[in-house]
């Protein structure tokens, strides 16, 4: 899998690739305008993760060009500016996710495993996991056959894990997912707590081969 | 007390005053005239009188017996007659005709007449002007006089006073409209009078300076909070990359969870931050007729996993389903703020109350702790404090009002739709 990285902050570049990398991707970076447009206009790349403000133009530009040349490249943009307006003409572009700066490593690397989902599948988008299939479009788990009955923020909770398998995610982090933007209270932490023991009951009740791991109590890893 | 009442009362009293001072003046030299002439006439009556006393043989023999009315005669000793002092006086006399004693000017006097020797004490008299009646007359005429005037006065100060300041109020009046944060600079009046065309030029001067202070801070708070996301995002990025590099050292990884949290609530005041320096700065310009019922309801079916497990019950109230024109997205964020505020400072087993009525919608929750000033809590204990400041910069972008209140138990807060 190759991912081209197209970021001017060169640490936040840093950290995306060495996290990129330890996934066993290929990556690729560019710093300004011009080399990530050449290198998004010569190669092709399975995601392209494009920040909106370059050193020479705008992040929308290249997605306007690759558009024209009929270049699809499966592009999650990451912005700081965190605007609708940017949202929509990026996705109107062609880009196919947008996720705001800053963002959480293991967020991004879900966001960038559903795109390859949606393209390599088909447009199948479906994870399998030892004996569990966790179907992203119809937000279900099936274990051997049986359909797990999840309540909304399990599922979300469980995706996540499922993209970032033996990864650590902290309490805060899955806290993020389950209030969004507005989480911070200290009250999260225990509705997180509890939905994740509730997962953990159901999966092994199922008999399922996933299972999530408590890091000293600072956070979770799904292990199978 | 308006200026302009300030200026007509000053100025109404000081003529009132100039006016009764004119007044008395004027009185008792008009008197001082009308006695002159009366005066006058009498020493003319005495002297022909005692002129044809002397000339004319039995004449006040004869006078003794038809005096005429304004005559009074009288025989005297002559040592008496000596002592007597011409003078004129002021005295009432009975008038059988008038029915009452009129006011009369008389001059009393003596001579000795040569016809006959003897001495006479003459007292002649003329009716005059009652002063009385002309004190009662003028003070009409003057109290007209002034009420005319005052009146006048008040009116014609009036018109030219209001007149020659209406550029002071009406830059009063956009004074009062005027608001920093829409950063609109007034409509300053017209005028021709130099002191208001200084004090237009000194307020236009004084409120661009502002606003172009304020609008700078706004924008260099929103471009420090947008310049803060990248470094944050490395920073927890790579705070997440050497977590997961060392989580076989628990204490390392604990240490570092640690970091991470205050890293993460530092994003989430960031993040908010620039939110609400974008609704400040009206970014959010799109607008739709928003349906308010979908939106809380779709923002309770994102919390109802969490109210349900805090065991908080959800209860609606009423079928109205207001609709406003406004951004639907800050429509999102208004009651994801209010609803999660519900959820937080609720208690265990509690309760929310949605009440939908044409034009208002009131989210109630239990809770106990009482809240003074809540929109304007920086911070709190269990959050950043900056969710009901934004929901506060919302309604006040769309001019919605807001009003919170804690009865029976209920935090409640209301959101009048006009």
């Amino acid at each position: 899998m190759k991912i081209l990285i197209i970021e001017d902050e060169y640490a936040l570049l840093k950290a995306i690739e060495d996290f990129l990398l330890a996934e066993k991707y290929i990556v690729e970076k560019a710093t300004d305008y011009y080399s990530a447009r050449e290198k998004a206009m010569i190669y092709d790349y399975d995601c392209i993760l494009l920040d909106i403000s370059l050193p020479g133009g705008s992040g929308l530009q290249i997605l306007d060009e690759m558009k024209k040349e009929g270049k699809t490249g499966n592009i999650i943009i990451i912005s700081a500016k965190n605007s609708l307006e940017d949202k929509i003409v990026g996705l109107d572009l062609g880009a196919d996710d947008y996720l705001a700066k800053p963002f959480h490593l293991p967020e991004l690397q879900a966001r960038i495993k559903a795109v390859l989902r949606r393209k390599n599948r088909g447009g199948q988008n479906v994870l399998n996991i030892g004996n569990t299939k966790i179907d992203f479009d119809n937000r279900q788990i099936t274990v051997k056959e049986q359909v797990l009955n999840l309540n909304r923020k399990e599922f979300d909770i469980i995706s996540v894990f499922a993209t970032n398998k033996n990864r650590l995610i902290t309490k805060e982090n899955l806290a993020e997912y389950v209030w969004g933007d507005h989480i911070d209270s200290a009250d999260s932490f225990d509705f997180v707590y509890s939905q994740v023991k509730n997962l953990r009951k159901k999966l092994k009740e199922s008999g399922s081969d996933v299972a999530i791991e408590n890091v000293y109590g600072i956070g979770y890893k799904l292990t199978a | 007390m308006k200026l302009i009442n300030y200026l007509i009362s000053r100025i109404t009293l000081f003529f009132t005053g100039v006016m009764l001072l004119w007044s008395i003046l004027y009185f008792l030299l008009q008197m001082k005239e009308i006695h002159d002439g009366n005066d006058e006439g009498l020493t003319n009556l005495k002297q022909e009188f005692i002129a044809k006393a002397n000339t004319t043989p039995g004449f006040v023999e004869n006078l003794k017996d038809n005096a005429p009315l304004n005559l009074i005669i009288r025989e005297m000793m002559q040592e008496e007659a000596e002592g007597v002092i011409e003078s004129f006086t002021t005295t009432k006399i009975y008038f059988a005709t008038e029915l009452e004693k009129e006011e009369v000017r008389m001059l009393t006097t003596a001579f000795r007449c040569e016809q006959d020797g003897k001495y006479y004490q003459l007292q002649c008299f003329t009716s005059t002007v009652e002063s009385d009646d002309l004190i009662k007359n003028m003070l009409y005429l003057l109290l007209g006089l002034w009420v005319a005037l005052s009146l006048t006065l008040v009116i014609v100060n009036k018109i030219t006073v209001s007149r020659a300041n209406r550029p002071f109020y009406q830059l009063l009046d956009e004074l009062r409209k005027f608001r920093l944060d829409s950063s609109r600079m007034i409509d300053l009046p017209p005028t021709r009078i130099k002191e208001y065309v200084q004090l237009n030029k000194s307020v236009k001067e004084l409120l661009e300076r502002n606003i172009t202070v304020f609008t700078e801070q706004k924008q260099f708070i929103e471009n420090s909070a947008h310049e803060l996301q990248t470094p944050l995002a490395t920073v927890i990025a790579k705070m997440e990359m050497l977590l997961e590099k060392h989580q076989d050292n628990r204490e390392y990884a604990e240490e570092m969870a640690g970091l991470l949290g205050i890293l993460n609530r530092m994003k989430r005041l960031n993040t908010n931050l620039l939110l609400l320096s974008k609704i400040k700065n009206r970014q959010f310009a799109k607008t739709a007729a928003v349906n308010l019922r979908d939106v809380l309801d779709a923002v309770f079916l994102d919390f109802e996993d969490i109210a349900a497990y805090r065991q908080i019950t959800v209860e609606k109230k009423g079928s109205d389903s207001p609709v406003v024109q406004m951004d639907e997205d800050l429509a999102h964020i208004l009651f994801t703020n209010l609803v999660k505020n519900a959820i937080t400072h609720n208690k265990q087993n509690g309760k929310i109350i949605i009440g939908y009525a044409s034009g208002s919608i009131t989210i109630s929750n239990s809770g106990n702790e009482t809240i003074k000033d809540v929109f304007n809590r920086y911070q709190s204990e269990k959050s950043s404090g900056l969710g009901l400041s934004i929901v506060k910069s919302i309604v006040e972008l769309y001019g919605i009002d807001i009003s919170y209140r804690f009865e029976n138990g209920l935090h409640i807060f209301e959101i009048k739709l006009t």
